[in-house]
């Protein structure tokens, strides 16, 4: 409950303050929300009809086109490919990025050596080396993944060092004024204190990571949603075109969801959870 | 005199590492001769050639300058006044949040057909998918920021009634300030990737144009030197944006080394 | 229980609660309170801590509606901050911009009511030194200087102010007891050369009968109005001759009485009172 994006409002607010209203049940709020996502369903069929019919079909359109595709199996093949290269690259970044930044970050020499060198990594724009990619790969999975790692690797190594640091300056102070023993203090010290740092570079990781996958299906031809997008929009059918945009937007929600549901899970106790930047 | 030799150390431990990495890339690429990694010598040859000669300079850099001037100016002053809409108009946020996570959720990449099909394939396509993409993290950094100022500071300005644009000026935006460049810089990370990919398509000019027609001609010396000049322009921006962001958040550097001691 | 004591009644009166009663929700904290302040007074409120007395300064100054009865500042109905008030808070290290420097600080809220530049500045620097602050600090940041001479900057900013009505909100809560008895020192200078009526809410005894005319008790859940006592110690107050005689010891004696009472017949809400 801490992890709520929202600050709850403070009951005593200005008296002046208009942007107070009473406060609305759960399911009031439900249905305004709901009314906004249907105005903005409304403005999209507005839209449509301004547009040549071929550009911008209108909602109900790509929604029945969504139900037709949903019962083919090169649909969930490919959402089943762009989420599998996702998660597949994550979990390598994870696992690579996250020991080798505490173990850099825990030694000073290793952290004043490397700094320079990943300062100027991890300005590099990941999708430069795409063309090398394929040149390489070609237009295939591996590409995707990639090109994914050489990405989202970055933000999580470079906060995992950050965590590191401040968990050593800590202990040196630490270990001199009360004696703890070390096995203790990696334990109960440096590990909860790390993991919120470490989960911001998760986080970028995660946007970055999906981006990435993505653009490498659209811009290599991999297979994928990306690919379907592109593949959708050089046969000119506007109407799938859309519907895969749709498909991408709900997998980057899984995807945040899946974030802050793991989030939750790990910083329960953390305080300044919420007020951590977004990705 | 220990302090100059301090200094020296540092640089010295701060700098083999790079240097020993590159001297490796010149010798092992000298003598690997494989297709796709060719010589460092000849990639900078070509760097040379493509990103140091004015009139190929102007040809390859300037419409992605352009794209990122302009693309993620407007990324920013968007960000920045939709973010402190939300945050300070507490229902309005709540009744569009589900439209803003569905819409911060596309990665901005696979809406570039979607936006050729609105916006035909010239450089305002490219710029306003650029400012599209880039604009999320920075609002959402920015509601975040608003909403957590202090409110002890919000009751200062009500009670000497400072009015609402001072207020929004003085207090609010200064005090969201660190949140805000912590969005600007992941915005700026994400505009040289939506750039690049958007520069593949129907454009003549352009790092992305460069890069991905060198690979399609098979130049691959050239496609090398574009990936290094990437590098290089994705340093320098960050480098700018980190001297805009010592100068406008000086206090709160000092005010962050002072409370943390070393670090 | 009358508002007015024997003397002045001729004085008008600056600030004046009429059966104030505020509640959170369901959750009644003032009951009905009753009491004024007249112009050129110093009044303390003390009460133990939870007993609503922050929520009553903050009815005062305009920052929040009461839900029941009526508050007179300088005349006028309290519906939204008003001019003539200005707010010392409780936590100096929350209550100062720490990206504005010390002048600014100062200078924000003249700016803000039409002052010009040059003159927000010359007022600003005016209370600054008015407060002990040397010219140097003008320019550092607030988070540069110790807990005192931040509280030093808020009371200066609200003297820049030019108020008629200064409140205070546990003012010398958080810093040291030396720093404390200076700056309740200064604040009782200024009161007396600037002519300020002062209401200061604290939860310590010996400081609401060193600093005020009155000491207005509260008391209780919903919280009331234990007694107000009168603290005819003269203009001329000095932290150990004053504090040594015996009138000071019998009033401090009966505030603490009345919020002892108050502690163990009320809702048990804790000793915070003692000094
Ligand atoms: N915004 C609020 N919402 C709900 N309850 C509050 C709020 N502010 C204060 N309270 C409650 O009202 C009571 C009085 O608070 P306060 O006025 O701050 O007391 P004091 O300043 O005397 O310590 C406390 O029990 C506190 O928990
Ligand atoms: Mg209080």
């Amino acid at each position: 409950m801490t992890i709520q994006t929202e600050p709850s409002a403070r009951a005593d607010e200005a008296p002046d303050a208009a942007s107070t209203p009473r406060r609305l049940g759960r399911l009031s709020w439900l249905l305004i929300q709901t009314g906004t996502v249907l105005l903005a369903g409304g403005v999209w069929w507005f839209a449509s009809t301004l547009f040549p019919p071929s550009t911008l079909p209108p909602p109900a359109e790509v929604i029945a086109r969504l139900g037709e595709l949903a019962i083919t199996g090169g649909f969930w093949v490919a959402i089943a490919i762009t989420l599998g290269t996702f998660a597949l690259g994550l979990a390598i970044c994870i696992v690579v990025g996250i020991p080798l930044g505490l173990a850099i970050g825990a030694n000073p020499i290793g952290a004043g050596s490397t700094r320079l060198l990943f300062d100027f990594l991890r300005t590099i724009p990941p999708i430069a080396i795409l063309p090398l990619l394929l040149l390489v790969f070609g237009a295939k999975f591996e590409m995707v993944l990639v090109l994914a790692v050489s990405g989202a690797i970055w933000p999580i190594l470079i906060q995992s060092i950050y965590a590191a640091r401040q968990g050593e300056a800590l202990l040196a102070e630490m270990s001199r004024s009360y004696r703890i023993p070390r096995a203790w203090y990696i334990r109960h010290i440096f590990v909860p204190g790390a993991i919120p740092f470490v989960m911001t570079g998760v986080r970028l990781g995660t946007t970055i990571c999906l981006l990435l996958t993505v653009s490498g299906e659209l811009l290599g031809g991999a297979p994928g949603v990306g690919f379907e997008i592109a593949n959708a929009q050089a046969f000119y059918d506007n109407t799938r075109m859309y519907a895969y945009v749709l498909v991408a937007a709900v997998l980057g929600l899984i995807v945040n969801g899946g974030f802050w549901a793991a989030q939750r899970r790990l910083l329960r106790w953390h305080p300044s959870v919420r007020r951590e930047q977004h990705s | 005199m220990s302090a100059v030799r301090r200094t020296g150390l540092i640089i010295a431990l701060e700098i083999w590492l790079p240097v020993l990495l590159v001297a490796i890339w010149w010798f092992a690429s000298e003598s690997v001769n494989s297709v796709y990694f060719p010589s460092l010598r000849k990639i900078m040859t070509a760097f040379v050639e493509n990103w140091l000669d004015p009139m190929s300079l102007l040809d390859n850099l300037g419409p992605s300058l352009q794209v990122i001037l302009v693309g993620y100016g407007t990324a920013l002053l968007v960000g920045i006044v939709a973010g402190t809409l939300l945050g300070l108009v507490t229902p309005l946020e709540r009744a569009v949040r589900p439209i803003v996570e569905a819409a911060r959720a596309v990665p901005g990449v696979a809406l570039l057909p979607l936006f050729i099909v609105l916006f035909g394939i010239d450089q305002e396509m490219r710029i306003l998918l650029v400012a599209y993409g880039a604009a999320w993290p920075v609002l959402l950094n920015t509601l975040d920021g608003v909403r957590a100022v202090e409110p002890v500071l919000l009751d200062v300005g009500r009670v000497f009634r400072v009015g609402r644009v001072r207020r929004l000026f003085r207090v609010i935006l200064p005090s969201a300030g660190p949140q805000i460049f912590a969005g600007a810089r992941i915005s700026l990370a994400i505009t040289l990737i939506i750039m690049v990919v958007a520069e593949t398509v129907g454009a003549s000019g352009g790092v992305g144009y460069f890069l991905m027609t060198a690979k399609s001609e098979f130049r691959i010396s050239d496609m090398w030197s574009a990936i290094v000049a990437l590098g290089l322009l994705g340093y320098l921006l960050n480098i700018l944006f980190r001297i805009a962001e010592r100068y406008v958040l000086r206090w709160h550097r000092l005010q962050q080394s002072r409370l943390g001691g070393a670090s | 229980m009358t508002p007015t004591s024997s003397d002045s009644t001729s004085t008008p009166v600056a600030l004046e609660a009429r059966g104030l009663g505020h509640s959170y929700g369901p959750r009644e904290v003032l009951g009905r309170i009753d009491f004024a302040v007249r112009r050129g007074e110093f009044v303390c409120i003390v009460g133990p801590s939870g007993v609503g007395k922050t929520t009553l300064l903050r009815c005062l100054a305009g920052l929040q509606r009461s839900t029941k009865g009526e508050l007179l500042v300088l005349g006028e109905r309290v519906t939204a901050p008003q001019p003539g008030v200005a707010v010392v808070f409780q936590d100096y290290s929350r209550s100062l911009m720490p990206w504005s420097s010390v002048l600014h600080n100062v200078t924000l809220p003249l700016r803000a009511n039409g002052v010009s530049r040059s003159e927000a500045d010359r007022r600003a620097r005016e209370a600054l030194t008015q407060v002990g602050l040397a010219a140097a600090v003008v320019h550092q940041y607030p988070w540069q200087l110790s807990g005192g001479m931040q509280q030093r900057v808020a009371i200066a900013r609200a003297l820049a102010y030019n108020p008629t009505v200064l409140l205070m909100d546990e003012p010398f809560a958080s810093v040291d007891a030396q720093t404390r008895a200076d700056l309740e020192d200064l604040v009782l200078r200024l009161q007396h050369s600037l002519h300020l009526t002062v209401l200061l809410v604290t939860h310590d005894i010996d400081e609401a009968v060193y600093l005020s005319d009155r000491v207005v008790a509260l008391s209780g859940s919903p919280a009331t109005v234990a007694d107000i006592v009168d603290v005819p110690l003269g203009a001329e107050r000095d932290q150990i001759e004053t504090k040594g005689t015996h009138e000071f010891a019998a009033i401090r004696a009966e505030v603490h009485g009345l919020v002892r009472h108050a502690a163990t017949s009320g809702s048990g809400s804790g000793s915070g009172a003692e000094a």
